[in-house]
């Protein structure tokens, strides 16, 4: 028997215990954090070994044990097991990134309590106690940002309004689907999205998902935080657990609570494809590394929405394996950019430039991320992109409007995933390659305990890649509704790839030696005879100012630019405007008043009588 | 995995293809020559180029980042292999059992580029940056429309994606070519194809006469030769996937040879003819081109073959 309520409670005990020990122990506080990750890794493992069903927490309180109920199946195995890997891999880094640095307070009592709560969300198997877990992420994430620099308190507010907004809606929908089957059961809920209530219900589960994962037109969140955050919280929360969990709760709309009708699919197929495309032309403009990273995170979303929509086994097993690998390479890019934005100071990509030789691990780690992200065959990206791909032509051949539009789906997420590779490509050309900038002539690799999480999290892009058919996908994503979905008629395997590609590598270097590859000399590059100053330098971030330059694209971008798109400014700009009906009856001159006060006096009277 | 081996080292990867595409090079040079009243090189001047560039002394970018900029040749190489042997082998009928569909198809005919791309940034080179931009911005500009052919072919076919496949489909139906849809869809898989193979109109990433061969300006040595052969090898796998797609495939038996040859010589002759009647374009222009009248051909070719026409 597992002890299931340790994973839950144990971290979030620990983490207010850490709040007693003073923030100079703060090297203390840190190795605390790593073990009480290493024991929920540990936890986690024994977790995914028990059988599936359900569990009772052992509880003194008689009223509230029924509310105490854990669901331990295959979907929730899948997440706790990278939960907590994630939890282990960002705390170690954590360690190394916060040493002699003024950030964030309290930051790992914070994170403590998130794997706590995390825990809890991803095992409850009643809805409100899914919702107090739930509830508490939105503070640790509020938490886990402030005081970092001089905009975090505002970029703060904005997560933190977003996703307690999303919060309560959350809490409506809850209520609604109560109303409808009269449990908080989540095993026991299977709901058609065919009438007004039902339709209500999901909608509000809906954006709740869809503003934890980051998803068009909820997504604005994403950016500022990461730009503003430290980047350990921005691996840890939006790149990796926020992801985990918002995906999970889609997940179960999709495969459990609800049965998806066309337009709801149809509905899904749009946020998903809507999201892929705008986030990434937005990412490729970004002069800001952390925020160009950002707004892949969103970018990626897409895929997952788009994958659980398709609601075939092959669609759901690709968008939940896209969710994997995306937190994989996702959070190793934010640890990457942790790691350059602590060695050199700079966040800017013009400011950089020819950091490889200074960085080589780093560097290593993050040309991995880059290209799994970008869908290069044989990492994991491309394997998952491609299950959604062929999920999305199988997809094709059903009766519904939805699913003749699949040329449009398939069209949007390819492109997107070239637009991927563009931006990236700006990102490791201005930061690790181009000419080397004098002024960082002095920069060091990081340490051990800051490269580790890196290497560890490019060697699993790699191997998530490789043996995606042969390993991954048979052992983690064999349970109920999309077993035998990796069954797929082997067009494209990936061992026996990986083997040639060594071998060409082999090759090469053969080549190489043949050529007398050993007598070469070092020459400054040749720019047709004449002489390299500073401008002659064609700075990687004015890569793409070409497609700006169409009016349809600048228009957007043009609109984006004064955040006509984001739902935050405006909410507050529709709320603001009511403030100033409100504020425009406060004259202040008491005449006014004394007639508000009989006017109203005579309606309550109208309606009295 | 010998059987793999084979098939990726031998026929139909590099050395195969190697060979037939420096070949077709050569052919694409004499056609070129004979348009511009000059005499030609010879059958093997590829092989000579090739030999010739691996004696040579290699230079490396002093400020840069040397490993890259030697590894980024060789994954050229291990992609086009790749493409060539997931291509060849359908195309030529092969069973092997070793296969990737047109979707993996799409990703690996990108890494060679992908790999060009990163070879010339890792150069330091201010010219081969410009190259680079202009060689992903291309990428941006033909995938859409390459991708919107394939999903006309696929409809053509019965939905399916497996290339062996849709050339089955046409062996019994008639070739795509032959249609309305198909000759749409012909016309814009040419100049993507056109455009991938970076020649001119579409060669602007390497434009010699304005930045000294862009993305290539640093490579010398044994590095120019690796991609010169990485570019043998594409210009026989991409003319083999159009056979595959609009002209029944190909076949290596009997009188069957020379259809074979001639197909292929075919799509190359109007490749080389295109690059010899028309000047370069820019960068922006060649994205308009594609973007809006490719995708429109393509959409065309979607709408026609929906229709069955």
């Amino acid at each position: 028997m597992v002890n299931f309520q340790m994973m839950i409670f144990f971290p979030m005990l620990a983490g207010i215990i850490l709040f007693l020990i003073p923030e100079t122990l703060k090297a203390v506080k840190g190795i605390i954090t790593i073990l009480i990750s290493v024991y929920i890794l540990y936890l986690a493992f024994s977790v995914f070994s028990a059988a599936s069903g359900l569990y009772q927490m052992q509880c003194t309180i008689p009223y509230i044990s029924s509310y105490l109920i854990l669901n331990v199946d295959g979907l929730s195995k899948l997440i706790v097991i990278f939960l907590s890997l994630f939890s282990f891999l960002f705390a170690l880094y954590s360690y190394g990134y916060l040493k002699g640095k003024q950030s964030v307070e309290c930051y790992y009592s914070y994170y403590v309590i998130t794997i706590g709560a995390a825990m809890g969300a991803a095992l409850a198997e009643n809805l409100l106690f899914f919702i107090f877990c739930w509830g508490i992420l939105g503070l640790t994430l509020y938490k886990l940002i402030k005081g970092h620099n001089e905009e975090s308190s505002s970029a703060a507010k904005k997560a933190f309004i977003l996703i307690g907004g999303s919060d309560s809606i959350l809490i409506l929908g809850i209520g609604l689907i109560f109303k409808l089957t009269g449990t908080y059961n989540i095993s026991a809920i299977n709901i058609s999205t065919s009438g007004a209530l039902a339709n209500a219900a999901f909608l509000c589960l809906l954006i709740a998902a869809l503003t934890k994962a980051g998803a068009i037109p909820f997504h604005t969140w994403v950016p500022d935080y990461v730009e503003h955050a430290p980047a350990s919280s921005s691996a840890f929360l939006p790149a990796s657990l926020d992801k985990l969990l918002g995906i999970y709760l889609l997940a179960r709309i999709c495969i459990q609570l609800f049965s998806l009708t066309a337009w709801a699919t149809m509905l899904l197929m749009i946020i998903g494809s809507l999201t892929i495309i705008c986030a990434v032309m937005m990412a490729l403009v970004q002069h800001n590394y952390k925020k160009l990273l950002g707004y892949h995170a969103v970018s990626q979303v897409g895929y997952m929405v788009t994958g659980l929509a398709l609601g075939t086994p092959l669609g759901i097993a690709a968008g939940l394996f896209h969710l994997i690998n995306h937190a994989l390479y996702k959070g190793g890019l934010f640890l990457s950019a942790g790691s350059i934005e602590k060695q050199t100071g700079e966040e800017e990509i013009d400011n950089l430039g020819g950091l490889s030789k200074l960085m080589p691990l780093t560097f290593f780690s993050m040309l991995v991320f880059a290209l799994s992200i970008s869908g290069i065959p044989p990492f994991n990206g491309f394997y998952s992109k491609w299950m959604i791909y062929r999920g999305i032509i199988d997809f094709g051949s059903g009766p519904d409007l939805v699913n003749k539009l699949w040329i449009l789906w398939l069209g949007l997420a390819v492109f997107g995933s070239v637009l991927t590779l563009a931006s990236f490509i700006k990102l490791i050309s201005g930061v690790f390659l181009g000419r080397f900038n004098q002024k960082f002539a002095k920069i060091k690799e990081v340490k051990f305990t800051m490269w580790l999480p890196q290497l560890i999290l490019a060697s699993l892009c790699i191997f998530f890649g490789v043996f995606a058919a042969t390993a991954i996908l048979p052992t983690l994503f064999n349970f109920a509704p999309i077993s035998g979905a990796q069954n797929l008629d082997g067009l494209w395997q990936s061992p026996q790839v990986s083997i040639l590609i060594l071998i060409s590598i082999v090759l090469g270097f053969v080549i190489y030696a043949i050529g007398n590859i050993g007598k070469h000399r070092r020459e400054d590059s040749f720019i047709g005879g004449e002489n390299i100053q500073d401008e002659t330098n064609f700075a990687p971030s004015d890569f793409y100012k070409t497609i700006t330059e169409f009016k349809l694209i600048a228009f957007f971008y043009n609109a984006a630019r004064k955040k006509w798109f984001d739902i935050y400014y405006l909410g507050k700009g529709f709320i603001l405007g009511l403030f100033n009906i409100f504020s425009a009856c406060h004259t202040g001159i008491l005449s006014t008043y004394l007639v508000w006060v009989a006017a109203g006096l005579a309606i309550i009277l109208l309606i009295l009588i | 995995m010998t059987k793999e081996i084979f098939y990726f080292l031998v026929f139909p990867g590099l050395l195969f293809a190697g060979v037939l595409g420096g070949f077709l090079s050569w052919f694409d040079r004499k056609i070129t020559a004979r348009v511009q009243f000059r005499q030609g090189p010879p059958l093997f001047q590829p092989l000579y180029d090739f030999v010739k560039l691996l004696a040579k002394e290699t230079i490396l970018p002093k400020y840069g980042s040397p490993l890259t900029f030697l590894l980024s040749p060789v994954f050229a190489l291990a992609g086009a292999t790749l493409a060539a042997v997931f291509i060849l082998l359908p195309v030529l009928g092969i069973e092997s059992g070793f296969s990737g569909d047109l979707l993996v198809i799409i990703y690996v005919l990108n890494i060679p580029s992908v790999t060009y791309i990163i070879g010339g940034l890792a150069s330091g080179n201010p010219l081969a940056a410009v190259g680079s931009s202009r060689e992903i911005k291309l990428i941006l500009s033909y995938e859409l429309p390459f991708l919107l052919v394939l999903t006309s072919i696929i409809i053509k076919s019965g939905m399916t994606i497996n290339l062996r496949e849709i050339i089955d489909v046409q062996i019994a139906q008639g070739a795509n070519i032959g249609s309305l849809s198909g000759i749409f869809g012909f016309i814009t898989i040419l100049m993507c194809v056109q455009a991938k193979l970076g020649l001119v109109p579409f060669d602007m990433a390497e434009a010699e006469g304005e930045i000294c061969d862009g993305i290539m300006i640093e490579s010398s040595g044994s590095v120019l030769a690796i991609y010169k052969l990485v570019k043998y090898i594409m210009f026989l796998t991409l003319p083999a996937l159009i056979c595959g797609l609009f002209f029944s495939g190909l076949e290596l038996s009997g009188i069957n040879i020379l259809w074979s040859i001639l197909k292929v010589l075919l799509v190359v002759l109007l490749i080389t003819l295109i690059r010899n009647t028309n000047p370069r374009v820019r960068i922006k222009q060649a994205m308009r081109f594609f973007w809006v009248w490719m995708n429109l051909f393509a959409v065309i070719s979607i709408i026609l073959s929906i229709i069955g026409v």
